[in-house]
């Protein structure tokens, strides 16, 4: 495949696997994983995809946009890591997809901002009681900031990107210690997702089930699936036992 | 103003009925248009207004009332796209249709907008999606692709399954919505949500935040007239006081943080140069 049908076919599959998130969440499109997954089967190395999806998917568990935060573009980060991956090697696929990443959370943020033009694009229909044209602009144009926001950097990096690659692999291979420092950020980057979910909990209320998590994990070695099958039978125990309390007090 | 609407819509019987078309509509709309056009200013407002408005047109004949309406629901509105969204509309159409004032209609969207997003989130986004994908990655990496096969399937069928009940459900329930599903039930499924968030993360970020330290200690003495050097892995020393303490000093340092009001991105910058620099000078590693 050449580079410019390359990019053009892996852009489209940014933009389609954003809306995807934005609304239909069909198959959860911008998570590394699924994006990929998808963009080793265009390149036809799918194992790349997996490799490079699946190791950006555990740095980024948990890290979603509650309330509308921006969290580094691991989507564009996964699609572009598989394709270099593909040119050169799994090493400098991941090297390269982190700090891509971490670079186009600045397009996520200027993308959202950009977006209120259809708020007021919006209030106009509706002052003028236009039903039609709102409709129309929901449907042409309402996901073009966003689309455009993931599919034109995969685009740009892809078709004029491979030069720069080449030098920065180069570069990394010449310098271990820029691995070194980009897998340790990469080991260190999950935190974020866990830290913005602690937040938005009432940690202080309910201290003593953070401990619990930890102690199944890093004492008893429960796996993940474990882990959460106990909580929910915890959690059932604690509210039966709490309302039943409450009930016969009354 | 809102009142005297509703008063003359329920004056005026039983004009206003909603048919299963246009439910249908508003569901597909907020299948396929929820979150389109979000942004900072209003957030979800223009793909709420989208997918309610099938049901606006039918419920406000009146030209006058309908931009009314219309200008009403492009108001500030976000939650969870997956569970409350979906809910939040098939109530808003039953309240609709019963000839709600735009007071009350309103009042639905931003009474449950909040706890309903804490909810979704918590559930969807923290609990169930984290549980699909770790074990999906985990099956990517040893290279089988059933591993992202399954992610994709147990999104598809229960996420279109939940959007269904929560949307049809609480329409069928109607008015009723605010007294069945009132806020002590609300809060006791926020509760659950929350015991199983807490320790679901207390478990899995030890175990995915990967941060050790490949630093050594030596320390030579004579013994017997030979000279001796003992080795000691500091990871081994840490361990043996607290496992995952690294990872969860990490976590600590991340949190407190976004605590003091900084913004996520701010906290991965953070995170970026103190992880680059300790990993680039070999004192932590990945």
């Amino acid at each position: 495949m050449s580079p410019i049908v390359a990019a053009i076919v892996l852009g489209l599959w940014a933009y389609i696997g954003f809306y995807d998130a934005l609304a239909p969440n069909f198959i959860m499109a911008a998570r590394p994983l699924i994006a990929g997954t998808v963009a080793g089967l265009i390149v036809g190395n799918v194992q790349m995809g997996m490799l490079v999806g699946g190791t950006l998917e555990l740095m980024a568990l948990g890290v979603y946009t509650y309330g509308g935060a921006t969290v580094p573009d691991y989507q564009s980060g996964a699609i572009l890591g598989t394709y270099f991956g593909n040119l050169t090697n799994f090493e400098t696929g991941l090297a390269l997809a982190i700090p891509a990443a971490l670079l186009l959370t600045q397009v996520d943020i200027l993308n959202r901002f950009l977006n209120f033009v259809f708020v007021h694009r919006a209030d106009a229909y509706a002052e003028a009681g236009d039903a039609k044209g709102f409709e129309r602009m929901m449907v042409l144009f309402s996901h073009v900031i966003w689309g455009l926001s993931r599919g034109l950097p995969v685009f740009l990096a892809i078709a004029f990107g491979e030069g720069l690659v080449q030098a920065v692999s180069n570069f990394f291979n010449t310098y271990p210690w820029i691995n070194k420092g980009i897998a340790t950020v990469g080991g260190m980057l999950p935190a974020l997702g866990f830290a913005m979910l602690l937040k938005i909990m009432p940690v202080g209320k309910y201290p003593a089930f953070l401990i619990l998590g930890f102690v199944l994990f890093a004492y008893l070695k429960i796996p993940l699936l474990g882990i959460a099958i106990a909580a929910v039978a915890v959690a059932l125990l604690y509210q039966g036992l709490k309302y039943r309390t409450e009930e016969e007090v009354a | 103003m809102a009142t005297t609407h509703a008063v003359e819509t329920a004056a005026a019987g039983d004009t206003a009925k909603v048919n299963r078309k246009d439910l249908w509509q508003s569901f597909w709309r907020l299948v396929f248009a929820s979150q389109l056009g979000w942004n900072y200013e209003r957030m979800q407002s223009v793909g709420y207004c989208y997918s309610i408005l099938p049901i606006l047109k039918k419920t406000h004949p009146d030209p006058e009332d309908f931009k009314e309406a219309f200008i009403t629901n492009l108001n500030f509105f976000n939650t969870n796209p997956v569970v409350g969204f979906p809910f939040i509309l098939g109530a808003h159409a039953a309240l609709e249709e019963a000839g709600a004032s735009l007071d009350t209609t309103e009042g639905l969207k931003v009474g449950l907008m909040g706890p309903l997003a804490g909810v979704g989130d918590t559930l969807v986004w923290a609990l169930y999606n984290s549980i699909i994908f770790s074990i999906g990655a985990g099956m990517a990496l040893q290279g089988n692709i059933l591993g992202p096969l399954l992610v994709v399937l147990l999104v598809f069928f229960p996420y279109n399954l939940v959007r269904y009940w929560q949307f049809f459900g609480a329409y069928r329930q109607g008015v009723n919505i605010l007294t069945s599903y009132g806020a002590g039930a609300i809060a006791r499924l926020t509760e659950l949500a929350t015991i199983v968030g807490l320790i679901v993360v207390g478990g899995f970020a030890p175990s995915i935040i990967n941060v050790k330290t490949p630093l050594t200690l030596s320390t030579s003495a004579v013994v017997n007239g030979e000279p001796v050097t003992t080795t000691v892995a500091v990871q081994q020393q840490l361990d043996a006081i607290l496992p995952y303490m690294l990872p969860i000093l990490t976590l600590g340092l991340a949190y407190w943080l976004l605590k003091r009001g900084w913004s996520p991105v701010r906290v991965i910058l953070v995170l970026v140069i103190l992880g680059f620099l300790t990993g680039a000078l070999g004192i932590f590693g990945g």
